[in-house]
């Protein structure tokens, strides 16, 4: 078996479908002007379009077009807001594809970097075992709200970016950018789960995170540890994590503004050993992206472009049909 | 009245009243001291188990990646645990066997011909080999362990060497365990023919090449001679 793998050779069974990972890339760095969120997302119409085809996602693209990822995803999740259901199935899939990364992630790290210290293959093996267990709770969840594993399309992205080659850049990555992301994303939902007066939800998030904690304090020592006496290799690692932070803040989705999707777990990260300045960093490389108030222009038009099209395309058929019933 | 003695004086006549008791004598105790290993050949062994171990947790980490089937991949997370801890506490007790503080992390091949079994365990990679991957670890590598584990708790010195014995032990109910679960979804996923004989040919390949090197402690036929 090779060392390395590159995310597409992730394995997946027939229920699955790959998100070209370019879409949330480009989001990653969208800036907050409306006119260049909409041609992206016009750029990638064709490519979002195929990525949901026969997916839960399909009805949501039709209706919103490409950009339905920013109403479903990119809005704060709050109980009996519109399509509540449907978003927290999609935000639960979205955290289950992660954990599955997180768990091949992990457990690659075994495998990638046989010579490393004992003490550090412990805490991936630890780590392996708990992100199991995790794909597994949210399988269960997505049950309990009547989604399940393949509903939507899954992106690789999380492998993508967090997984280097250089242990130091991988923990720094996986283990601070991700698990710090999922620390973000778990508290946001015990509050979620708080408000919707949802137990089975609440008690599973909060044994959820405390492993994620787990997971960030392990990087926190590990990338200490792996780059002890050399600045250079240190500071690598850091402006990894920080490429890695900058990109799953999804343009701003995940941070610290008023309309942020998700809000930044401070206290959370504070005990996983994040560093005051690191969190200071956080929050401004976080919330440099587009503000909602763009998103919404953005979305608002690029669903009637949507729409337009659709219509066109009808009327298209029609003629088409009328041609043929004439000849 | 004779006063009860409660602590033996320097005297011959100046003994305690306490009759003799020892709670290993009720039952007797009938273990015999003695066994197959010295100290120095038990701490080889411990160094070739954790070996095994050490690898069953890279080998398995390497491959849920490369495994479509979810419950497979998710059942993997916890087997690579369990090698884990297996694999600490084999090294822990190094120390204890007069390795050196510095032996908690000393894997050792029996011999080479061990090392590229296990390499060969490995081997395979892509999606659609799932029944080689688990034919090779859990039909042949793990019972070979389970097998050796209880061989050498059996052999080794009951009083002496009790610790190695009862860390053997609790290794080997977990390995039973996964050997179960694996026994499984192999009986699973081989369901044609085709499927069976691959399965098939997989273990029967591995444990040709795993009884040529003589196992993980190098001594396979040797010791069932
Ligand atoms: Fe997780
Ligand atoms: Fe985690």
């Amino acid at each position: 078996m090779k060392r390395f793998i590159h995310h597409s050779e992730l394995a997946r069974d027939q229920r699955f479908v790959r998100q070209d990972n370019a879409a949330s890339t480009v989001l990653a760095t969208l800036p907050d002007d409306v006119d260049t969120v909409v041609n992206v997302f016009d750029q990638f119409s064709d490519m979002i379009e195929s990525s949901v085809q026969g997916t839960a996602a399909e009805p949501l693209f039709e209706e919103y077009g490409p950009a339905f990822g920013l109403v479903t995803l990119n809005e704060p999740l709050t109980p009996g807001a519109p399509a509540e259901r449907q978003r927290l199935a999609m935000r639960l899939h979205a955290i289950f594809v992660g954990e599955m990364q997180a768990l091949e992630g992990a457990s690659r790290s075994l495998w990638d970097f046989p010579d490393s210290p004992w003490e550090f293959k412990m805490n991936m093996a630890r780590q392996a075992w708990d992100e199991a267990r995790h794909v597994q709770i949210f399988e269960k969840l997505m049950d309990h709200v009547g989604c399940k594993a393949g509903d939507y399309p899954e992106s690789t992205f999380l492998f993508e970016c967090a997984c280097s080659e250089d242990p130091a850049l991988r923990v720094a990555g996986v283990n601070r950018g991700l698990e710090g992301l999922a620390c973000d994303v778990f508290r946001d939902l015990i509050r979620f789960a708080e408000q919707s007066g949802d137990e089975l939800l609440k008690q599973a998030m909060d044994y959820v995170l405390a492993d994620e904690l787990t997971h960030v304090r392990f990087g926190s020592e590990w990338v200490k540890e792996f780059t002890r006496g050399d600045p250079e290799r240190f500071k690598r690692a850091q402006d990894f994590r920080r490429e890695v932070d900058k990109q799953f803040s999804l343009g701003g989705a995940r941070s610290d503004r008023e309309d942020a999707a998700v809000p930044i777990a401070m206290q959370d990260r504070r005990e996983a050993g994040f560093t005051e300045e690191e969190l200071s960093e956080l929050l401004e490389l976080s919330g440099e992206g587009p503000s909602r108030k763009t998103l919404m222009a953005a979305t608002k038009i690029i669903r009637e472009r949507h729409l337009a099209r659709r219509e066109e395309k009808r009327r298209e058929e029609k003629r088409q049909q009328g041609q043929e019933a004439t000849a | 009245m004779t006063e009860q003695r409660m602590y033996p004086g320097t005297g011959a006549d100046e003994r305690t009243t306490f009759a003799p008791y020892s709670a290993f004598e009720i039952p007797a105790d009938l273990r015999e001291l003695h066994g197959r290993y010295d100290v120095e050949s038990m701490a080889r062994r411990v160094r070739n188990f954790r070996y095994a171990e050490e690898w069953t947790m890279m080998i398995l980490g390497g491959w849920i990646a490369t495994i479509p089937e979810l419950p497979v991949k998710t059942g993997l997370g916890k087997i690579v645990w369990d090698a884990a801890t297996a694999a600490d506490v084999l090294g822990k007790r190094l120390p204890e066997l007069r390795c050196g503080r510095k032996s908690v992390a000393a894997s050792e091949s029996a011999n080479d011909g061990f090392a590229a079994f296990v390499q060969s365990v490995a081997e395979p990679e892509t999606p659609d080999l799932t029944i080689e991957k688990l034919a090779g670890m859990f039909d042949v590598l793990k019972p070979h362990l389970i097998e050796v584990y209880e061989r050498t708790a059996r052999e080794t010195d009951y009083i002496s060497d009790a610790p190695t014995i009862e860390l053997l032990e609790d290794i080997v109910r977990k390995a039973r365990r996964h050997q179960a679960w694996a026994g499984e979804v192999l009986d699973r996923l081989c369901d044609t023919d085709a499927k069976q004989q691959r399965r098939r040919a997989r273990a029967a390949e591995m444990t040709s090449q795993l009884e040529a090197c003589g196992g993980v402690a190098g001594d396979l036929g040797v010791a069932n001679a």
